[in-house]
């Protein structure tokens, strides 16, 4: 505590803004130099010790699904799954919270992954066809993913590329084999860890001894291994072609067919191949009969079909076996489908999913998963899907985790911190209520052990979809868990069809369809889409408002209610000549009466006019009011009574862009279309001058390169008034604040928009007892027109004690102190280019930190975090955080708005990701890294939410219980490798490596 | 001539006298002062008054230097000045102040030429052109009505090359003024490569360069920047190692007062290094033959004072409109100008004391008459008002809300929705007020 004393001592003895005000003079450096020197050093070092306890940068974790992901792995022995992306990321996961990252210094797909069986280790080839070696190293009681490898594979001098050109990858169960196929028919044999070419072992194409003689066998397609004989492996050739290859002897089986994959059953005695024509053959691998082709099957006959990419089949010990593939569709009339099929006995349903198949494994029951089959886990390209094998009906299982964000677009997205356990409690049971038809089996990938403490909150994040829905996510942990679902869609007649018949097939329809996934990118109204949210969680009242200037108040109910909402029109043009909206209609609202489900439901509807996106919102529920705004006004509503209260047009009457909406989009496209057609013309008449000229043509050619070296050029004009969208709405914010005079704090309203003004209204709210009756009325109290006309982003006021104003309802919680009321109150008002604070109630600027100016750099983001120190439980300072368009992240102390620190955070590239990002109450962020990704990131010390995890080897997993000596006699081939190596090296630690190293 | 020369040998006799000539009206006074002391400028404004009999009248001092040009007297400075570089005789014009009228002023020397050829001084025989200027008298008489100059503090810069030393000779420091002025900037930025002197040699490296000027633009006008000029700083800050974009942002950011060095593609108009021996002080040197930078030099003279103020305070001066909230009705009828009182207060140029950003209420009762003007004189009679002693046109808040204030007047007319009321008694601020 004396720490903190004498900090804030210090803070208050350094040079007081005045003195430090960036000037904007040619000879600032300067001056800033002789500041740093007069400064004292005992007070540098204490802030920077100071920061140094407060602020930190990580990216800590992604959440969603990965990006175009291109290769599964899956490793029983630690059950973990593991999704190699085709950017060069590799992700694992086990059990909710166990999850790693990779990512390989190329920037080439993955293309397969392998765990090395029985180990920690697995293999990536990526498509430049080098091999890496990745290892799950525990470091202080945590698992890390390192890289400890790369492999290349070199064929003989002279060689084609296709020699080495790897398109089959074993990995033996003995954990000490690498077996590669590659394009050209040879099969090499790599020792690993530590990629040694065994080249006495390789299988050449030569070795392969056919009955018809030699012949081009193309690429290796499959390597299996026999389950049961480990020495035994099949090789599946291009040309249709299996060799069964034994230490010395090989046994060739003649295939006629393109071969697609080879599947060796767990009794060791049959062999499937599947093919692509769509059909699939069992083979026996008993003595003499293997020469015998068997016959060929064709699920979904007839017709011609298309390729059966993969298939396995299972026993079961009760029953009939599983036989599951993907592919072979009817080609002419489902060959646009995405299948998997699965068969068990009478039971045959073709999954259906929305996007294509990556790859399918299936999870057994029992420690070494040979038991019967329990889940079915399928990576198509948007979304992991796993089906419970043994409940009836094969339902999905909910993943935990890699859940598609993305199911629909995300158009915005909320953060809410410390939610309160009620409203959590009462989400869940709505949640839980929508998630009836998944399956009620725990998650079955339980490999590792999550580590990290339990969330220090609840926090929610709220993202808003394309097709109208809100999604409350559980963000207090590692995994982002799917908690509610919110559709807005049900209120307004859409085309859409409200009967969700996804998972209805047809009677008797063939094949057995069955749709399953999430993932649905298609929105039958863009108006729907969702544009801001605001969520109190105190009181459960939720503001969102969407495309076509439609604004919801929802309120949190435990029973569901029948019943029709009806919609207040706003005029935000308030009789403004001249105007002519050429956008989208606004939504229709239905006129009977709909069930809504327990959860959010609607009891007041906005309808801006003209209907355009609703671009700034927020919602008091103290007193019952939302305030919204369009880029052509905003206006205030009462809630409670259901009525206007306040309309602004705040439209610049010579601003012809935001008078004719969103359609001058049209004019472009045609202005676009008349442009190049005009560049054709004139390249045909180029052309001709080209044919009779010589001259000309080089002239032609001349005047091509100026055009395309004509360099990127920008125009320095100062902002105008007459700019266009300056109008446009950008912050709303409420507060209960020093307006008029010194002495008397009143409700306000303050609105911001994109031409840098500032309004500001005084809210008279009639007491509470007549809350219902009285009206609440506006009244325009300021207006402040910002010299540097760069749009006003945030609004906020800070109060006596420089500390932002408290959330509604928060005081009344007794979740934050009352607002100092004694002291006088400041407005900071933060525009894209500088962060500005004046006084109230008179305005005066007191004082300003420049961005653009100074560093060329805009405002996209901005919010209030608390940051609490890492060292001491009693000492935290409010923080301005903000994000700039380059990707920048800083960090600006309140209220002095100084810059703290900054950290590189996003590429300046990425806008999206930049315009996503939304910032937590302690420090924390998320931005969309991929259209189904959000990157978790903290700039806190003390508030990080990461995975800690740890994933230990099977064989010390079973043996931590004393058996350390067997272990050690037991002939494991890696371990005594490397342990012999390491001898070597260092006698006594031994056996500690050996341990480590399994 | 007889009288020339033998001016010329009572001068070289008794080397402190210097023969004035003044002129009011048609009247001309012959004097002398003091070449080594010439006394204050208030003693020599007394003494104008006195030899003119000149009562009741405010007047401005203007004389001509030796290159013909009209130049103020209007402090100790330039008084000293005036007749220090007389040669041989002091030629001293006299005008009646108070009818200054705010023309689109230029600080160009090229431009006050032009002007004082238009005005009324120009229609004695001030300059060396005079023949040039007589076949134009005519027609100007005629077309034009007569322009009056006004005081270099009433006038407003337009640009000027300042940090001469400091920068290297190669380099130009150039202070774009926006304020108030319908001039857009106009120039255009681009990036290149540019080829600097390292440790290790020539280097190629990222530049950002000026690529096109708009015509008639503020850029161009001023003859100080050109196409292909490599733009080094922006207001102090260096540009290498930023992108064009976050360049583009800066200047737009810094737009009211735009500071930018550049490296002239045209080095041959340096600004040669013994020219600044008396810095910024005034001195306008003939050796380079470019009247832009002439102009600029004399408008570093004149405008000195106040550069100095804004390098300090370039508060963005936010224009704040206050409302009483005891009047509800904002439906207030747009063609009573009358009911709708509308206060609108630039904050003043900051210097220290005064606030920055200023709101402000009806004060100024005494200007109370101007509510019953007509709507289409307001802006004029509005922009006169605001150029009224003492923050005239030194005040860089009241040029950039020159233009805003246009911008409410004529939103005003056509826009009902901004009038506001007037707030009673609330004035606690001084400065500058405008009461509409």
């Amino acid at each position: 505590m004396g720490f903190v004393v004498t900090v804030a001592g210090v803070s208050v003895r350094r040079p007081p803004a005045g003195a430090e005000k960036d000037c904007i003079s040619v000879k600032q450096m300067t001056r800033r130099g002789r500041m740093k020197r007069f400064r004292r050093h005992g007070q540098e070092s204490h802030r920077d010790k100071l920061k140094q306890e407060l602020y930190q940068f990580n990216k800590t974790v992604e959440h969603g699904f990965p990006h175009q992901p291109s290769a599964l792995g899956y490793s029983p022995s630690l059950q973990l799954l593991a999704i190699g992306t085709r950017s060069g990321a590799i992700k694992l996961y086990g059990a909710p919270g166990v999850e790693f990252m990779g990512l390989h210094e190329e920037n080439a797909a993955v293309t397969r992954v392998f765990f090395l069986p029985n180990q920690v280790e697995l293999v990536t080839l990526l498509d430049d066809n080098n091999l890496h070696m990745w290892t799950l190293q525990a470091h202080q009681g945590l698992s890390e993913l390192l890289e400890i490898g790369r492999f290349t594979l070199t064929g003989p001098p002279g060689a084609p590329p296709s020699v080495t050109r790897i398109t089959a990858v074993l990995a033996h169960s003995s954990g000490e084999l690498l077996l590669l196929g590659t394009e050209g028919g040879h099969v090499f044999v790599v020792e690993v860890p530590g990629f040694r070419e065994l080249e006495d072992k390789n299988i050449s194409l030569e070795a392969v001894q056919t009955p018809e003689g030699r012949r081009n066998l193309e690429s290796v397609e499959d390597l299996q291994e026999n389950p049961l004989n480990p020495r035994q492996v099949l090789v599946g050739y291009g040309r249709g072609l299996m060799v069964l290859w034994d230490l010395d002897v090989n046994v060739p089986v003649l295939l006629l067919r393109q071969l697609e994959s080879v599947w060796w059953m767990p009794d060791g005695e049959h062999i499937l191949s599947s093919h692509s024509d769509g059909s699939y053959c069992r083979w026996m691998v008993n003595g003499e009969d293997t020469q015998n082709e068997p016959e060929k099957e064709v699920p979904y006959g007839n017709f011609p079909c298309k390729a059966i990419t993969k298939i396995i089949q299972l026993p079961t010990t009760r029953g009939p076996p599983f036989l599951i593939f993907s592919g072979g569709m009817p080609r002419a009339s489902y060959g646009d489908r995405h299948c998997i099929s699965v068969i068990s006995g009478k039971t045959h349903v073709a999954l259906d999913f929305t996007s294509r198949i990556i790859d399918f494994f299936v999870i057994g029951e029992g420690e070494r998963q040979k038991g019967n089959p329990s889940a079915l886990v399928v990576l198509v390209e948007e979304e992991l899907v796993v089906v419970d094998l043994q409940t009836e009906g094969w339902p999905i299982i909910q993943t935990p985790y890699l859940v598609p964000l993305h199911s629909s677009a995300i158009t915005c997205s909320h953060h809410v911190s410390g939610i309160p356990l009620k409203l959590w409690e009462r989400l869940q049971t709505a949640g839980k209520l929508q998630k009836t038809h998944y399956s009620s089996k725990p998650w079955p990938l339980i490999g590792g052990k999550n580590l990290s403490p339990d969330p220090p909150q609840r926090d929610l994040l709220l993202t808003g979809h394309e097709d109208g829905t809100v999604r409350f996510w559980d963000a207090s942990g590692v995994c982002l868990y799917p908690m509610y679902k919110l559709s807005t869609a049900s209120v307004f007649q859409t085309d859409a069809d409200l009967n969700d018949n996804m998972n209805q097939g047809l009677e008797g329809e063939w094949p057995p369809f069955r749709k399953v996934g999430c993932f649905d990118p298609y929105s039958d109204d863009p108006r729907l889409g969702i544009q801001k949210i605001h969520l109190c969680k105190y009181s459960g009242y939720l503001a969102v408002a969407g495309t076509a200037g439609q604004i919801l108040v929802l309120e949190l109910n435990d029973e569901s209610l029948e019943q029709s909402v009806e919609g207040t029109l706003v005029d935000l043009l308030q009789g403004q000549e001249g105007f002519r909206w050429k956008g989208h209609a606004r939504l229709e609202e239905r006129e009977e009466s709909v069930n809504f489900p327990p959860g959010f439901q609607p009891f007041a509807l906005i309808q801006c006019q003209p209907p355009a996106v609703v671009t700034a919102l927020t919602l008091h529920s103290e007193w019952k009011l939302v305030a919204f705004g369009t880029s052509h006004g905003f206006g205030l509503f009462d809630y409670q009574q259901k009525n206007t209260v306040l309309v602004r047009c705040t439209l610049n009457p010579s601003d012809q862009l935001a008078m004719e909406g969103p359609l001058s989009r049209v004019k472009s496209i045609k202005k676009s279309l008349r442009q190049s057609f005009r560049r054709i013309r004139r390249s045909r008449v180029s052309m001709r001058k080209q044919h009779t000229n010589n001259a000309a043509k080089v002239e032609g050619a001349e005047a091509l390169q100026e055009m395309e070296l004509a360099p990127v050029q920008r125009k320095i004009e100062a902002r105008s008034s007459d700019d266009s969208f300056t109008g446009l709405v950008r912050a709303l914010y409420f507060a209960d604040s020093f307006l008029s005079d010194s002495t008397h704090n009143t409700p306000s309203l303050w609105a911001g928009t994109n031409g840098g003004s500032i309004f500001a209204y005084t809210l008279r709210l009639p007491p509470t007892e007549r809350r219902a009756e009285e009206p609440v009325t506006a009244h325009p109290a300021k207006e402040i027109q910002l010299m540097h006309r760069a749009p006003v982003v945030g609004l906020l006021i800070l109060d006596g004690r420089g500390a932002p104003l408290p959330e509604p309802l928060e005081v009344a919680h007794d979740l934050a102190r009352s607002p100092d009321m004694q002291g006088s109150h400041h407005l900071l008002v933060v525009s894209e280019e500088q962060f500005k604070v004046f006084t109230l109630p008179k305005v005066s600027s007191k004082m300003k930190l420049k961005l653009t100016a100074v560093e060329g750099s805009r405002v996209r983001r901005v919010s209030v975090a608390w940051f609490a120190s890492s060292r001491t439980e009693e000492y935290g300072e409010n923080g301005l955080v903000v994000l700039t368009n380059l990707g920048d992240l800083h960090v600006l102390s309140l209220p002095h708005i100084k810059m703290q620190v900054h950290y590189p955070c996003i590429r300046r590239e990425d806008i999206s990701g930049i315009a996503s990002c939304v910032f937590t109450k302690h420090g924390q962020g998320f931005y969309l890294i991929s259209p189904s990704e959000f990157e978790r990131f903290s700039l806190s010390a003390r508030w990080v939410v990461a995975p800690k995890c740890l994933v230990e080897a099977p064989h010390q997993a079973s043996t931590s219980s004393g058996k350390h000596h067997k272990s050690r006699a037991q002939p494991d081939g890696v371990a005594v490798g490397r342990v012999m190596e390491h001898a070597l090296l260092n006698d006594e630690r031994e056996y500690f490596i050996g341990c480590l190293t399994q | 001539m007889n009288r020339s020369f033998k001016s010329q040998s009572v001068r070289y006799l008794d080397c402190n006298a210097v023969e004035v000539k003044s002129k009011y009206g048609a009247e001309f006074r012959r004097f002398s002062v003091d070449r080594v002391k010439p006394g204050k400028f208030e003693e020599f404004y007394k003494l104008i008054l006195h030899i003119h009999k000149i009562a009741n009248a405010e007047v401005m001092i203007g004389y001509a230097d030796v290159h013909g040009d009209l130049l103020p007297i209007n402090n100790d400075d330039n008084f000293c000045k005036a007749v220090s570089s007389a040669h041989p005789l002091l030629r001293i014009f006299i005008q009646r102040q108070g009818t200054v009228s705010l023309s689109t002023w230029q600080k160009s020397r090229k431009r006050i030429r032009e002007e004082v050829d238009y005005s009324n001084f120009g229609t004695n025989t001030l300059t060396r052109r005079k023949k040039a200027v007589v076949t134009l008298r005519n027609d100007v008489n005629r077309k034009r009505p007569q322009i009056r100059i006004g005081m270099p503090q009433d006038f407003r810069p337009v640009s000027s090359i300042i940090d001469v030393d400091i920068l290297p000779e190669s380099h130009r420091r150039v202070r774009l003024y926006r304020h108030g002025s319908d001039k857009p900037l106009g120039f255009y930025i681009r990036d290149g490569t540019s080829v600097r002197v390292t440790p290790h040699g020539l280097e190629k490296v990222p530049g950002i360069f000026i690529s096109r000027m708009v015509p008639g633009g503020l850029a161009e006008s001023t003859g100080l920047l050109a196409v292909n000029d490599e733009v080094l700083e922006v207001n102090g800050i260096e540009v290498s190692g930023k992108t064009l974009d976050q360049v583009t942002d800066m200047m737009i950011a810094n737009s009211h007062n735009l500071i930018i060095t550049v490296k002239p593609v045209n080095q041959r108009n340096n600004i040669v290094r013994s020219s600044r021996t008396s810095g910024s002080s005034g001195q306008s040197t003939d050796s380079s033959g470019s009247v832009g930078y002439l102009g600029v030099a004399a408008a570093a003279a004149t405008a000195h004072s106040f550069i100095a103020d804004e390098l300090e305070s370039d508060e963005d001066s936010d224009i704040v409109i206050e409302s009483s909230i005891k009047r509800p009705s904002r439906r207030s009828n747009a063609s009573s100008a009358h009911s709708r009182s509308h206060t609108v207060t630039p904050v003043p140029p900051s210097p220290p004391q005064r606030p920055s950003s200023t709101v402000s209420a009806a004060s100024c009762h005494s200007q109370s008459g101007l509510n019953g003007t007509a709507h289409g004189s307001l802006s004029s009679r509005l922009q006169r008002d605001l150029c009224l002693p003492p923050h005239q046109g030194s005040s860089p808040a009241f040029r950039e809300s020159n233009g805003s204030l246009h911008k409410i007047l004529s939103a005003m007319r056509t826009d009902p929705r901004h009038s506001l009321a007037l707030p009673q008694g609330g004035v606690e601020e001084d400065g500058t007020v405008i009461t509409l």
